[in-house]
């Protein structure tokens, strides 16, 4: 019995030293830095499809043979996932070194603190465009360093019109001239190819629109800036579109995700930011797609704007903050990234990186489409207000039920505004 | 008994028998460091967090600020949530349909196994399969591309002139989807059947057999009444688990309870309300209630056991 107990003792006692002795060694080795003997690993997550998880594997591939004492541990989902995996691990304590990062959910995670102050660490930002670094700042603080810009944007596959007999359009046209040719291609497409999917479901469509007239998102209060009338009027552009050819049913956006019907060649028309591209060409099998302005009842207002397409964060918790920021630096500004994104991300923000990739074809084409808006475009918006991610989603939602016929316009305004006032309400 | 290590009986008896009080405290002792790891377990893994999630349902809670105390906020709240409500009724639904259809398949396919012919083991290893495999994302997975447009049910159904087009976007076909999917997994209470079947003496069916019962009457008076705690069994869990699907209608509506909120579950509600709108104080009001329900449900199953359920040495 005894001879047992002190069995016992010696093996807690030394289950425990060692342990000890372990994490004693950890927090020796576990510095800042790394050697190439010993790198350190910084974990790095990004949302997005196939194409873009490639692209990403060549660009860590390269930071990996020029600091080969860091090493990134890359993991990728789509992008509705990818936010409710990065609070499932906020909440533990636990978001990865490095983060792709969304404008709409900054402030949520950056005024919570969850986010490292990126202006303590060495992140060369001197080839930017001055006038988008405040979007990834927050009180003076910058917790996200833009990588590219992108624009909003109606995509349409030449070969699709040209094969229904459809002229190309050139981009100026009303909601009214805008309609008819969904319309006419709905019609025309006989069932196997719709006009486009429904435009009134995106958040930021509904922002652009609100600005060409002359309205404003959220106040600087941090309050609706919009009435529900407003909303409704947005929702009834597209009213008698709904349930025709000239937008693909709910039910088939449905079935295709995460592929939208655009890139599975569903419709020949998309409403959505112009970085898309690459992904669209590789989702479809497009020979070529081309881009022209958003509608607008005001022909000298389109209320476009350049958004930084994503932003490059890191974990306030992490323990490696110069890896992480030699990291988002050679992200951003390394010449050889730009050529491996192309306009993937949207078109570099960074100067050095900006020059060193050569546009050609349909990247051309998108750095082409934002040099010919240039003229239109207007400040970026107002900054989301805090838990402005879950109000995306939720316009989201709603449009998707109101195209379902499950909710009226009236319904889906009352439900949209409801959480919306619960929202800022909870978050004042 | 002499050797139960209760700290009243060690208290009541040391006076009297301090010998005898000294054993029975090592004894205690002995069982209590045995227990140490598991109770801790018990403590740290479920006690703390119920009673921290039972906190948190009172307050405003966004997973990174402290919470904030707001009563019973959340819970008047809920009851005015159209999406909760939509969630309760898309739940009970699946309770209510699955669980019967899934033990009925599980009840008619152990009966069917039950008897001894050829190949006896592969059918059985062949049905409980699913339920082994069936909670697995992969599976939810496959499900979805079978059910989706021009998936392999579509065409099916198409030969046969039938045409639903895809179930998956179909919010008036993704419930039968799930319900499909939950019956398809009848593996596990098929087992337990199959054991409860073994135990009915065959000396029953062959006295009501000379008494010229046929088989719906053997059913009737044999096999329902002695099976009856077994069924009662498969019915308590089959009913707890369906009113926690997660795992399933999480991967087919790609995390968002689509479409048109068809297959918008409690516990999904719950998991988008805590990580994906940050409300984590509100989601916790709702694991309470769930929690709450399910045990006045039980308690009713329970109650009403009485009348149904036989156990052998019943005075009945």
């Amino acid at each position: 019995m005894i001879d047992r107990r002190k069995f016992l003792t010696t093996v807690a006692l030394g289950t425990a030293s060692a342990a000890f002795l372990s994490a004693c060694g950890q927090s020796s080795s576990s510095g800042q830095t790394g050697s190439a003997d010993k790198p350190v690993t910084i974990t790095y997550t990004w949302w997005g499809n196939d194409d873009r998880a490639e692209r990403t594997r060549k660009a860590i591939a390269l930071f990996e043979t020029k600091n080969p004492d860091i090493k990134v541990n890359g993991n990728f989902s789509d992008f509705a996932g990818y936010w409710q995996k990065r609070a499932t691990e906020a909440a533990g304590g636990g978001l990865p070194d490095v983060m792709q990062w969304d404008l709409s959910y900054l402030r949520d995670y950056g005024q919570r603190n969850q986010l490292l102050d990126l202006g303590t660490v060495k992140i060369n930002t001197d080839g930017f465009d001055k006038s988008l670094l405040p979007s990834g700042q927050i009180k003076g603080k910058t917790f996200g360093i833009p990588t590219s810009t992108n624009a909003f944007a109606v995509y349409y596959d030449p070969a699709k019109l040209a094969s229904l007999g459809i002229a190309e359009p050139d981009g100026s046209w009303n909601y009214k001239e805008f309609n008819a040719f969904l319309a006419e291609v709905g019609q025309k497409g006989n069932g196997t190819l719709f006009g486009g999917t429904d435009y009134t479901s995106v958040w930021w469509n509904f922002n652009i629109w609100l600005r060409q007239n002359n309205i404003k998102a959220f106040t600087d209060e941090g309050k609706l800036g919009f009435s529900k009338d407003d909303l409704k009027k947005w929702w009834n552009l597209s009213a008698d579109l709904r349930g025709t050819a000239a937008i693909v049913g709910e039910d088939k956006t449905t079935q295709l995700l995460p592929k939208s019907p655009f890139g599975s060649n569903v419709t020949a028309t998309e409403v959505t930011w112009d970085n898309f591209m690459a992904g669209y060409l590789a989702d479809s099998g497009a020979k070529e797609l081309k881009l022209v302005p958003v509608p607008s009842d005001d022909p000298d207002n389109l209320g476009l704007f350049l958004k930084p397409s994503m932003l490059m964060v890191a974990s306030a918790k992490t323990k490696y903050k110069d890896a992480a920021a030699r990291f988002i630096d050679f992200m951003v500004n390394d010449p050889e990234v730009g050529q491996i994104f192309k306009t993937s991300r949207g078109v570099p923000t960074s100067k050095t990186q900006r020059d060193g990739t050569t546009f050609e074809g349909t990247d051309k084409l998108v750095v082409d489409y934002e040099k010919s808006i240039e003229k239109y475009l207007k400040d970026a918006p107002e900054p989301p207000i805090v838990g402005f991610g879950t109000l995306e989603s939720t316009f989201k939602r709603v449009s998707s039920d109101l195209n379902y016929g499950k909710l009226t316009i009236d319904g889906a305004a009352d439900a949209w505004f409801k959480e919306a006032e619960d929202l800022i309400k909870q978050n004042a | 008994m002499t050797q139960s290590p209760t700290l009243s009986r060690r208290a009541s008896s040391a006076p009297s028998q301090p010998r005898k009080s000294r054993r029975r405290g090592a004894d205690a002792r002995a069982g209590y460091t045995f227990l140490l790891p598991w109770l801790l377990g018990f403590i740290a893994l479920t006690v703390g967090p119920m009673i921290s999630s039972l906190y948190l349902s009172f307050t405003n809670y966004n997973l990174f600020d402290a919470p904030k105390w707001i009563g019973l906020d959340n819970y008047t709240t809920l009851l005015q949530d159209e999406r909760f409500l939509q969630s309760v009724g898309v739940t009970l639904q699946y309770v209510v349909f699955g669980t019967p259809l899934k033990l009925a398949a599980a009840l008619a396919i152990a009966m069917l196994l039950n008897s001894k012919r050829k190949g006896q083991g592969f059918y059985r290893s062949a049905f409980y399969a699913p339920s082994l495999i069936g909670a697995s994302v992969s599976i939810a997975i496959v499900w979805k591309a079978m059910f989706g447009d021009s998936g392999p049910v579509d065409q099916g159904l198409s030969f046969f002139g039938i045409n639903l087009g895809g179930w998956v976007g179909n919010p008036n076909m993704t419930m039968g989807m799930m319900i499909l999917l939950t019956v398809w997994q009848f593996g596990a209470p098929m087992v337990i059947f199959l054991a409860g079947l073994k135990q009915i003496p065959a000396d029953l069916y062959e006295a009501a057999s000379m008494d010229g019962a046929g088989p719906v009457r053997k059913f009737l008076n044999i096999t329902w009444p002695m099976l009856s705690p077994v069924i009662f069994f498969n019915l308590l869990m089959e009913t707890i688990h369906a009113f926690q699907i997660f795992a399933s209608a999480y991967i087919i509506s790609n995390g968002e309870g689509g479409p048109a909120g068809s297959t918008l579950f409690y516990t999904l509600y719950l998991y988008l309300r805590g990580f994906s709108d940050f409300r984590m104080g509100y989601a916790s009001a709702m694991a309470w209630l769930l929690v709450i329900v399910v045990g006045i449900i039980t308690l009713i199953f329970f109650k009403t056991s009485k009348s149904w359920v036989h156990y052998s040495g019943d005075a009945k």
